[in-house]
C-alpha cells in the first residue's frame, strides 16, 4: 500500500531559498568560528599522541601467559591452531622434562593472516594465550616483522592464575 | 545356521560368531575397547554389554556367541546405564591429560565419553598416579596413567608377533602394563601396539608430538618394503608424511604392519634428487631431456646396451621403461637390479625386499623381453646403461660400468653415487609420491598412491620416458599411469576371470585384485 | 613598445599571479579542508612538518605539491595524448589570463593590461575554461569522464548567460566596461553617506552574479561535472600533476571570482569615506590595494562557506535554475535598470 506523502505547499519565501541559504550558512559559521575559537565541539583524537581508551574485553595483541615458574603454560596441545579460522598459528611441539610433558618449541603468530576473531583464546584450554594485552599489533616493513615468536608472545604474558586445564580456582 | 534377533532385526549367521560382529554386520553400534577383529576375546572392559533374554543381566557382546533364539537388545535404557557407568569406572583415574596426548582426535575413549557418559566426574578423591612418559621400547612410548587395561596391546605381542614381552602389573586400579625388568619392547611389529591401544596409554617414538591426528590427510597406498605390499595408509600434514598406518586388508596384512615398513618414509626425507644432473652437475630438465636426445642418436647402432629395471617400479613404469628400450639404437638386455633378500618371519615380512618383483616378471614376459642376472649383464661392459630406480645392489659394480660407458642415463629419487656418476640423471618419485600398481608374492595386485607432491621438479618415470620419446622416437609412448595400466594389462585377467583392462587403474578397490 | 615596457608587464605578471594569486590559491586548498573540517567538528590536516615546525598544517599544500609531482602520471590507453596534455593547462591558463585586467590599485601601473573594454576580455577569455572541461574529458577515453564533461560543458554554457547579462546593469549604471574606469565610478557617495558600491546600486545582480559564477567554477552545490563523491567527472582518469593542475584552477577561479565581485560590486580598491588629506600619497595607496586583497580574501571565504553548507543539485534542477529562474530574473534587472536610469 501506497503511502501517501505530505507536501506542503511552499511559498514564495520559502522558495527562493535565500532565507534558508542564510540560515545554513549562521549554522555553518556557527560551528567554524566555535571550533576555531574553542575547539569545544572537536571530536577528533589526535591518534599517535591521544589514544581511544579501549573497553574491557577489546581484543589486541596475543600474550602467553606464564606459570609459577614463569615457564610457559601452554602445552602446545595446537587447539588454538585448529580453532583459528585464518590459519596464522604454527606450533612445534617439544618434550620437556618435567612433569607437563610437552610444550611449544617455536609459537608464531602470523598477524598479517590474523583477524583477531579471539577463537584460539576461547579454544585454549589452558589460559596460556589471550588477547587482552591492550595493545595494537603495531604494523611493520616488512612480512618477517608481522610474524610474532614465542619470545616476542611471551614478552608481554603474565602469570594466569588458572588451575591447568581451564578451571578457576 | 542360528538365527537371532537383535533391536528386533533377524539375522542369521554361522555358528560361532560373536553377537558384537553380527551387530557390525547389521551396522548397529556397539562401543568397545577390548574387542579387536583381530585379537582373541578378552571380555575385560565390559564397554558392550547388551540385553540379552538368556540373562538376567547385561552380557557382553564380544564374548557371547550367537545361538538360535538369542533376543538382544541394545538400545534399552538399562544397557545406556550399564555404559554410562563403565565408562565411569573407566574414567576414575585417567589424568585427561588430551591437550598432551597424541591419540587426542582418534581416541576411542574420548569419542565414548562424549557419546555414551559426556558428565563431570563425581570422583573427588586424589587419583591414582602411575608411571609416565616412560619409554619402553626403541618405538614406544608407555603412559599408564592412562591405560585403561583392555590388554590389547599384550594380546598383539602374544598372539600376532608370537614375542610375549608385555604383562600387566599390579592390581586393582593400580594396574598397568608393562615390560618384563630389564627387557623392552623389540619386536619387528612393535608399533601395532600403538595402532591397537584405544586409548593414548602406548603412542609410537616416532609420532610423539609431530602433529595432532585431526590435521593429517590420510593416502591410501602400499608399503614397498618387501614383497609383501601391505596395505597402509600414509598420513600427510602439509605435504609431509607424519606417519604411516596399517590399513585393514584381509587377503594381505589383515590388520598389522611392520615397524621397517613404517618408518621406511624417513628414506626419502633427505638425499632427494632435486634437479636433472647432466655428469654430475644440476641442469634445467629440458635442456637435459634435449642434451639426452643427442646424446642418443650418436650411439652406434651396434653397441651393447643395457637396461636396469627395478623391482620397485610400478607395472606401468617397467612397461614404459621396456618399450622404450626397445627403440634404442644397439643390441638391449634387460637386468633386474633392486635390494637383496634379507630377514624374513612367518608373519608378514618377506625375505624378498622388492614390492613389485612379480609385477616385473609379468610385464617381462607380456612383452616377450628375457632378463639376465645383473652381475652377468655388468660382465658384458655395456656401452650404454640405462638404471630405474634406486637400491639397487651391487651399487659399487654399477658405477665402475658407468664410468667405462660411453652413456649412462640414471632415473632415481636420491641422490648418491648412481646420480653423480651418470651422464644424465633425472629426478623421479619415492615410493609414496608414484601413482601405478604394484604385485606382490602372493598375486595381489594393489593401487599405489601418491601422498605427497615433491616442491621440485620431480616426476615420475613414465612421465621423464613420455617426454623423451616426444624428442627421440616416431611414436609417441602414453605417460598417464591409468593409460599405461589399461595397455600393459590388456592380456592379464583378475582370479575370478574379470579382464583387468575392463576395470581400469581406478577399478582396483582398497583390498587390490588377485590375480591368478 | 620597447624592453622597459616588457619587462614592466613581465614582473607584474609576476607579482599578480606567482606572489599572489597562485600562492593564494595553494593556501585557499588548505583553509578550505581546515575549514571544512572545523565546521563538522573535525580538525583538518595539521601534521604536515618539516622538523618540529607543524605551522598549523600550512605546510600541507607544499606537501601536496611534491606528491602531486613525484606521484605516476598515467596516460589512459587510447586517450589523445596531446589534448590529455593541453586540457588541464588551457583550464588553468585561462583562468589566469583573466587576471590581466583587474586592476589592483589606483592608476594603471597596478594593472597588468589595462584595456577599455577589460570586462568583455574576462568573459571572452573565461570561457576557454569549457575547453578544459570538455577537452579534458573527452581526451581520456573514458565513459564516465567524457559523460562528466558533457555535464560541465551544458553547464558552463548555461550560466555563462546569466554571469554575462548581469554585468550588463553595472554597465548601464557607470557607463563603462573598463574595470578601472568602474572602480573610480564607484569611489562617490550616494546622498553624502552610501558609498555608491555595484551591489548597493545592483543588490539582485551581485546576488544572480554570485550564483552564476559559483556554478561556473562548478563547485558545490554545482558539483555536477566532477561530483567526486560518487558519480565520476570529466578528470576522473587524471592523476598526479594533471589532476592538480585542474584542482589548482578550481580555487584560482575563487580568486578570480572573488576579484571580479570585488572589483564590479565591492569598489574595487577604493576605501570609502576615506579623506586622503594629510596623509601621504604612497600609504594610501599602499591601504587601497590591501582593502582589496581583503576584500578578496572575504569574498573567498564567503563562497567556501556556500560550498560546505549546501548539497549539490540535481541536473533537472541546475537547468530549471539556470534557464527559468536566473536568466528571466537577470533579463528583468537589466529592464528595470534600464528604466530607472532613463527616469532619472
Amino acid at each position: 500500500m501506497a503511502k501517501l506523502v505530505d507536501r506542503p505547499k511552499a511559498d514564495l519565501v520559502i522558495r527562493s531559498y535565500i532565507p534558508e541559504v542564510l540560515r545554513g550558512l549562521r549554522v555553518t559559521s556557527r560551528h567554524f568560528w566555535v571550533n576555531f575559537l574553542t575547539r569545544k565541539n572537536v571530536v577528533t583524537i589526535e591518534y599517535p599522541e591521544e589514544k581511544y581508551p579501549y573497553p574491557p574485553r577489546f581484543r589486541g595483541q596475543h600474550r602467553l601467559m606464564k606459570r609459577e615458574d614463569d615457564s610457559v603454560r601452554c602445552v602446545a596441545c595446537f587447539l588454538c591452531a585448529t580453532a583459528c579460522p585464518a590459519d596464522c598459528i604454527t606450533i612445534k611441539a617439544g618434550e620437556r622434562s618435567d612433569k607437563n610433558e610437552k610444550y611449544p618449541v617455536s609459537f608464531e603468530i602470523d598477524y598479517i593472516r590474523c583477524i583477531f576473531c579471539g577463537m584460539c583464546e576461547e579454544a585454549c584450554p589452558c589460559d596460556a594465550i589471550r588477547l587482552d594485552s591492550g595493545d595494537h599489533k603495531l604494523p611493520g616493513y616488512t612480512r618477517e616483522e608481522e610474524v610474532l615468536q614465542k619470545e616476542d608472545l611471551l614478552a608481554k604474558g603474565g602469570l594466569s592464575i588458572a588451575k591447568q586445564g581451564g578451571i578457576l580456582q | 545356521m542360528p538365527t537371532l534377533k537383535i533391536d528386533g532385526i533377524e539375522i542369521t549367521v554361522e555358528p560361532g560368531t560373536r553377537i558384537i560382529e553380527a551387530c557390525d554386520r547389521l551396522g548397529i553400534d556397539i562401543p568397545r575397547f577390548c574387542y579387536h577383529p583381530g585379537l582373541s576375546v578378552a571380555a575385560n572392559c565390559r564397554m558392550c554389554l547388551v540385553e540379552s533374554n538368556r540373562s538376567p543381566k547385561p552380557v557382553p557382546s564380544c564374548y557371547e556367541m550367537a545361538v538360535d533364539g538369542l533376543e538382544i537388545q541394545t538400545k534399552t535404557q538399562k544397557v545406556i546405564d550399564a555404559r554410562r557407568a563403565v565408562l565411569e569406572y573407566i574414567l576414575l583415574n585417567h589424568p585427561i591429560d588430551c591437550p598432551i596426548c597424541d591419540k587426542a582426535g582418534e581416541c576411542d575413549l574420548q569419542d565414548l565419553y562424549f557419546a555414551h557418559n559426556y558428565q563431570p566426574s563425581r570422583h573427588a578423591f586424589a587419583k591414582f598416579h602411575k608411571p609416565k612418559a616412560r619409554q619402553i621400547g626403541p618405538q614406544i612410548m608407555a603412559d599408564s596413567e592412562r591405560c585403561i587395561n583392555c590388554t590389547r596391546c599384550i594380546r598383539v605381542c602374544d598372539e600376532i608377533a608370537k614375542a610375549p614381552q608385555l604383562h600387566q602389573v599390579n592390581r586393582g586400579g593400580r594396574t598397568y602394563i608393562d615390560v618384563f625388568p630389564g627387557t623392552e619392547i623389540d619386536h619387528p611389529y612393535s608399533m601395532c601396539v600403538s595402532d591397537v591401544c584405544p586409548v593414548g596409554a602406548l603412542t609410537t617414538k616416532d609420532f610423539r608430538f609431530k602433529c595432532r591426528v585431526w590435521f593429517t590427510n590420510g593416502t591410501q597406498s602400499v608399503c614397498g618394503e618387501c614383497s609383501r605390499g601391505c596395505s597402509i595408509r600414509i598420513d600427510t600434514y602439509r605435504n609431509e608424511i607424519q606417519r604411516i598406518m596399517p590399513r585393514e586388508n584381509p587377503t594381505v596384512n589383515q590388520f598389522w604392519a611392520c615397524d621397517a615398513g613404517r618408518l621406511a618414509y624417513h628414506n626419502y626425507e633427505t638425499d632427494r634428487l632435486q634437479s636433472a644432473k647432466a655428469n654430475g652437475q644440476p641442469v634445467a630438465s629440458d635442456a637435459a631431456i634435449t642434451q639426452l636426445a643427442t646424446a642418443l642418436d650418436s650411439v652406434a647402432s651396434g653397441a651393447r646396451v643395457l637396461v636396469v629395471l627395478s623391482p620397485s617400479m610400478t607395472n606401468e613404469a617397467a612397461w614404459a621403461a621396456i618399450k622404450v628400450g626397445q627403440k634404442l639404437k644397439g643390441m638391449v638386455r634387460y637386468a633386474i637390479g633392486g635390494r637383496e633378500a634379507g630377514f624374513k618371519d612367518d608373519i608378514l615380512i618377506c625375505a624378498d625386499k622388492a614390492p613389485n618383483r612379480a609385477g616385473l616378471a609379468l610385464v617381462l614376459k607380456t612383452l616377450g623381453v628375457e632378463a639376465v642376472p645383473l652381475s652377468a649383464a655388468l660382465a658384458g661392459s655395456p656401452q650404454a646403461i640405462y638404471i630405474f630406480g634406486d637400491d639397487h645392489h651391487l651399487e659399487d659394480v654399477l658405477v665402475k660400468a658407468m664410468d667405462g660407458a660411453q652413456l649412462s642415463v640414471v632415473f632415481s629419487a636420491k641422490d648418491g653415487p648412481l646420480a653423480n656418476a651418470a651422464s644424465f640423471a633425472f629426478p623421479t618419485m619415492s615410493p609414496y609420491e608414484i601413482d601405478g600398481t604394484w604385485l606382490n608374492e602372493f598375486g595381489i595386485l594393489q593401487r599405489v598412491r601418491p601422498a605427497l607432491t615433491p616442491t621440485w621438479d620431480a616426476r615420475p618415470i613414465e612421465k621423464w620416458l613420455g617426454a623423451l620419446t616426444t624428442r627421440l622416437l616416431d611414436e609417441q609412448i602414453a605417460d598417464d599411469p591409468a593409460e599405461l595400466f589399461v595397455t600393459a594389462m590388456s592380456s592379464v585377467n583378475a582370479l575370478d576371470g574379470t579382464p583387468l583392462a575392463a576395470s581400469g587403474l581406478d577399478g582396483i578397490g582398497p583390498f587390490g585384485i588377485a590375480l591368478k | 613598445m620597447d624592453w622597459m615596457f616588457m619587462l614592466i608587464a613581465l614582473l607584474k605578471v609576476l607579482v599578480v599571479l606567482v606572489v599572489f594569486v597562485l600562492m593564494l590559491g595553494a593556501v585557499l586548498t588548505w583553509v578550505e579542508r581546515r575549514m571544512s573540517a572545523l565546521i563538522q567538528d573535525r580538525l583538518g590536516p595539521n601534521r604536515a612538518q618539516i622538523g618540529n615546525v607543524r605551522a598549523w598544517g600550512l605546510l600541507h599544500p607544499i606537501a601536496d605539491m611534491f606528491k602531486a609531482f613525484t606521484k605516476e602520471d598515467f596516460v589512459p590507453a587510447g586517450a589523445n595524448r596531446m589534448l590529455f596534455f593541453l586540457a588541464p593547462a588551457i583550464a588553468l591558463a585561462s583562468t589566469l589570463a583573466c587576471f590581466a585586467v583587474i586592476p589592483f590599485g589606483p592608476g594603471e601601473h597596478f594593472t597588468i593590461a589595462p584595456l577599455d573594454s577589460g570586462m568583455l576580455f574576462i568573459i571572452a577569455i573565461g570561457s576557454f575554461g569549457i575547453y578544459g572541461v570538455a577537452l579534458g574529458g573527452w581526451a581520456s577515453n573514458n565513459n564516465f569522464g567524457l559523460l562528466g564533461a558533457l555535464r560541465g560543458a551544458a553547464q558552463l554554457v548555461s550560466y555563462e548567460v546569466t554571469m554575462g547579462l548581469n554585468l550588463v546593469g553595472v554597465f548601464a549604471v557607470f557607463g563603462t566596461m573598463s574595470l578601472s574606469q568602474l572602480v573610480l565610478g564607484q569611489g562617490e557617495l550616494l546622498w553624502g553617506w552610501l558609498p555608491k558600491w555595484g551591489v548597493v546600486v545592483q543588490p539582485v545582480g551581485f546576488v544572480l552574479f554570485l550564483i552564476a559564477s559559483m556554478a561556473e567554477n562548478k563547485r558545490a552545490p554545482f558539483d555536477l561535472p566532477e561530483g567526486e563523491s560518487e558519480i565520476i567527472g570529466y578528470f576522473a582518469e587524471f592523476s598526479a600533476m594533471r589532476f592538480a593542475t585542474f584542482f589548482l584552477t578550481e580555487f584560482v577561479e575563487i580568486v578570480l571570482i572573488a576579484a571580479i565581485a570585488a572589483t564590479v560590486f565591492f569598489g574595487g580598491w577604493q576605501i570609502p569615506w576615506l579623506d586622503p588629506q594629510g596623509v601621504a600619497g604612497g600609504f594610501i595607496t599602499v591601504a587601497q590595494i590591501g582593502f582589496f586583497v581583503f576584500k578578496i580574501i572575504a569574498l573567498c571565504w564567503l563562497q567556501m562557506l556556500i560550498r560546505w553548507t549546501l548539497p549539490r543539485f540535481r541536473y533537472d534542477q541546475l537547468m530549471n535554475l539556470g534557464w527559468k529562474v536566473l536568466l528571466p530574473l537577470s533579463l528583468a534587472n537589466i529592464v528595470v535598470t534600464a528604466i530607472v536610469l532613463a527616469l532619472s
